[in-house]
């Protein structure tokens, strides 16, 4: 299996100055003998994975198994040790760190384990980052309206840090979704929520991925999520 | 959304770490520009003071202490030189402008000068009340003297002897308050002028029977002369100097003296207000890198989102300009406020500081502690801009 190394102006993705253009018809991720590591030691190895749109897939394993390394690297935050990566036909490796950037801005959204919520900015703001931080127009209305969907209509004027555990992971979640990316991957996404709280998170996922065609990569060892994903795939770290 | 809102939330969430890093700021840049006013401040009041006066002839001594005393008033005489002297310089062809000032009395410690009206003309003196004297005995006050004294035209008092307050009350000898002078910024504001011949007067009184008579021609303390040509400036010293008893005494250069006397102290303040900068640049800059690790996680999430690293480069440096721009405002308005405090300081010892009005150095100041801001940013700045956000985030 081979990628294209084209840069991103020429792929079905959103472009660099943020046009978006028509989606080709193959998968939206693949991924072929991936390994990634840190200092020259590879801990992590991913023989094969394909993700069209509108699909979603769990990857499992133990914790410190490495699936947040594999998420860092598929979306081209961390530089991978060996193999190929396609996201909409584009190899995030072959691009300049700023177009990367851009690239994973316009493309991907990304739930973090840790949230990342910016303390001293509201939901509303912390939802709006994202295209600030990719340097679209924010739609003010679009992010009200994904709080509004998320449940959280009633806290958009509420600052990140008066927010529980379970509303800052929807605030993240809409954050991820503001600009309609065609792949999400969320780490961890339902770690430390109560049942209720880990329910309406993966209903809210499974959402996102029917409603917006987005195909969704799940990093989790939560077992309360499998039963929403037909799909799964184990990983074991290399150590 | 915007760069602005970002850094203040940055801001808001550790308003302490910020107001600790404005006032170290504003500690140096106050300390700095306090003193640069103030050294304007005593320039332009020397300068007012000095009212263009060429020369000071007074009474052999220290030609320091002659300006100090006749043309600054604050400190005390050398002596009494004979009016006829006095009178020979005054008609003096070189001479455009001379009047005579005699001290030697007060009045709940605010000057006695016996002289002329022409002595208003060097300030630009007019009144704000009453008249002028005619007569001897009669009294014109400054601005601040009358403040100070609380008296009116109408009103008598009681000169005492000496310079300061507590001296020998010349009882027999009331003076009448005839008028009072408008402020002008300038010695004449905190003195009480009388006629010289009421100076004569006053100590023509035996207050003591076993005072002898006061037998002596007139004398009074200096003769403050403006040349006619600069040619003055080269005959008329000597000449003073050529007759007994008699001093010269140059403002410009016993001023100048002065002004590096005093400069060597402010300029040793100077020093101490640039270290102090320095080293609220260096804190700043250890803050500014401290709070980049702080929020290194958030930076990175605004790559991982998609900005530009130059976005990250802006937001740290727009931080530090800000932090500028608070250090260096605060730092004008306690240079002020310490200027005002040795303005009030030096009121009570006699020394009126005329604090200049708020223009360009000021604003020099504030952009200045920006560009420390911004110099300060950069390093941490430029680590912003590098960093791997996959390692941040990991």
């Amino acid at each position: 299996m081979s990628f294209t190394s084209a840069k991103v102006r020429d792929c079905a993705a959103r472009d660099v100055r943020g046009s978006r253009l028509v989606s080709g018809a193959g998968p939206v991720l693949e991924v072929s003998e991936l390994v990634v590591g840190y200092g020259g030691r590879a801990v992590v190895r991913l023989p094969a994975l394909n993700l069209s749109a509108a699909e979603g897939l769990l990857l499992t394993g133990p914790s410190g198994s490495g699936k947040t390394s594999l998420l860092l690297a598929i979306s081209g935050m961390m530089q991978p040790m060996a193999g190929l990566i396609g996201i909409l036909g584009v190899d995030p490796a072959t691009l300049k760190p700023a177009e990367r950037d851009r690239f994973r801005g316009l493309n991907i959204g990304f739930v973090f384990q840790n949230l990342n919520l910016i303390a001293g900015l509201t939901a509303l703001e912390n939802v709006l980052i994202g295209a600030f931080a990719a340097g679209v127009p924010q739609d003010r209305e679009r992010a009200t309206a994904l709080l509004a969907e998320m449940g959280l209509a009633a806290f958009a004027g509420r600052r990140a840090e008066a927010l529980s555990r379970g509303q800052a992971q929807r605030v993240a979640l809409a954050r991820a979704m503001l600009l309609g990316p065609k792949l999400i991957l969320a780490d961890e996404p339902t770690a430390s929520l109560d049942d209720q709280n880990c329910e309406v998170v993966g209903a809210l996922l499974a959402r996102a991925m029917s409603e917006t065609g987005a195909a969704l990569l799940v990093a989790t060892h939560d077992r309360r999520l499998r039963e929403r994903f037909a799909r799964s795939v184990s990983v074991e770290g290399m150590s | 959304m915007s760069l602005v809102r970002l850094v203040w939330a940055f801001i808001r969430r550790r308003p302490g770490n910020f107001l600790f890093h404005v006032l170290t700021l504003s500690l140096g840049a106050s300390v700095v520009l306090g003193l640069v006013l103030l050294e304007r401040a005593v320039e332009t009041r020397f300068s007012r003071d000095l009212a263009g006066v060429d020369l000071v002839i007074g009474a052999k001594g220290s030609p320091m202490q002659v300006i100090l005393s006749a043309l600054l008033e604050v400190d005390t005489p050398t002596g009494n030189i004979p009016l006829s002297a006095a009178e020979h310089f005054a008609q003096h062809p070189l001479v455009k402008f001379a009047v005579p000032v005699s001290l030697g009395d007060n009045v709940r410690g605010v000057r006695i000068v016996g002289t002329r009206p022409a002595y208003g003309e060097l300030y630009g003196a007019h009144l704000a009340q009453g008249a002028w004297w005619t007569r001897p005995m009669e009294a014109v006050l400054g601005a601040d003297a009358a403040r100070r004294l609380g008296l009116r035209p109408g009103d008598s008092f009681i000169g005492e002897h000496g310079l300061t307050a507590g001296g020998e009350r010349h009882a027999k000898t009331p003076y009448h308050v005839v008028g009072v002078l408008a402020a002008t910024a300038s010695v004449i504001d905190e003195l009480v002028l009388t006629d010289i011949s009421s100076v004569w007067e006053v100590h023509s009184h035996k207050n003591d029977p076993d005072e002898p008579e006061n037998p002596g021609p007139p004398q009074v303390t200096a003769l403050l002369v403006k040349y006619r040509s600069a040619m003055g400036a080269i005959i008329l010293p000597p000449e003073v100097r050529a007759m007994p008893d008699l001093q010269p005494a140059v403002p410009a250069v016993e001023v100048a003296r002065l002004v590096v006397m005093l400069g060597v102290g402010a300029r040793a303040l100077e020093w101490i207000g640039i270290v102090l900068l320095l080293l609220s640049a260096g804190g700043f800059l250890v803050a500014l890198i401290s709070a980049v690790s702080e929020r290194r996680q958030e930076l990175a999430l605004l790559r991982a989102m998609g900005a530009h690293p130059g976005l990250l480069l802006r937001l740290v440096t727009l931080e530090g300009v800000v932090l500028g721009l608070a250090g260096g405002v605060l730092g004008v308005v306690l240079s002020r406020i310490l200027l005002w405090g040795i303005a009030t300081a030096g009121r009570e010892s006699g020394m009126r500081l005329a604090p200049p009005p708020l223009g360009t150095l000021e604003l020099l100041a504030v952009g200045l502690a920006m560009a420390l801001g911004l110099l300060a940013a950069l390093p941490p700045a430029l680590r912003a801009r590098f960093m791997d956000p996959g390692r941040e985030l990991a």
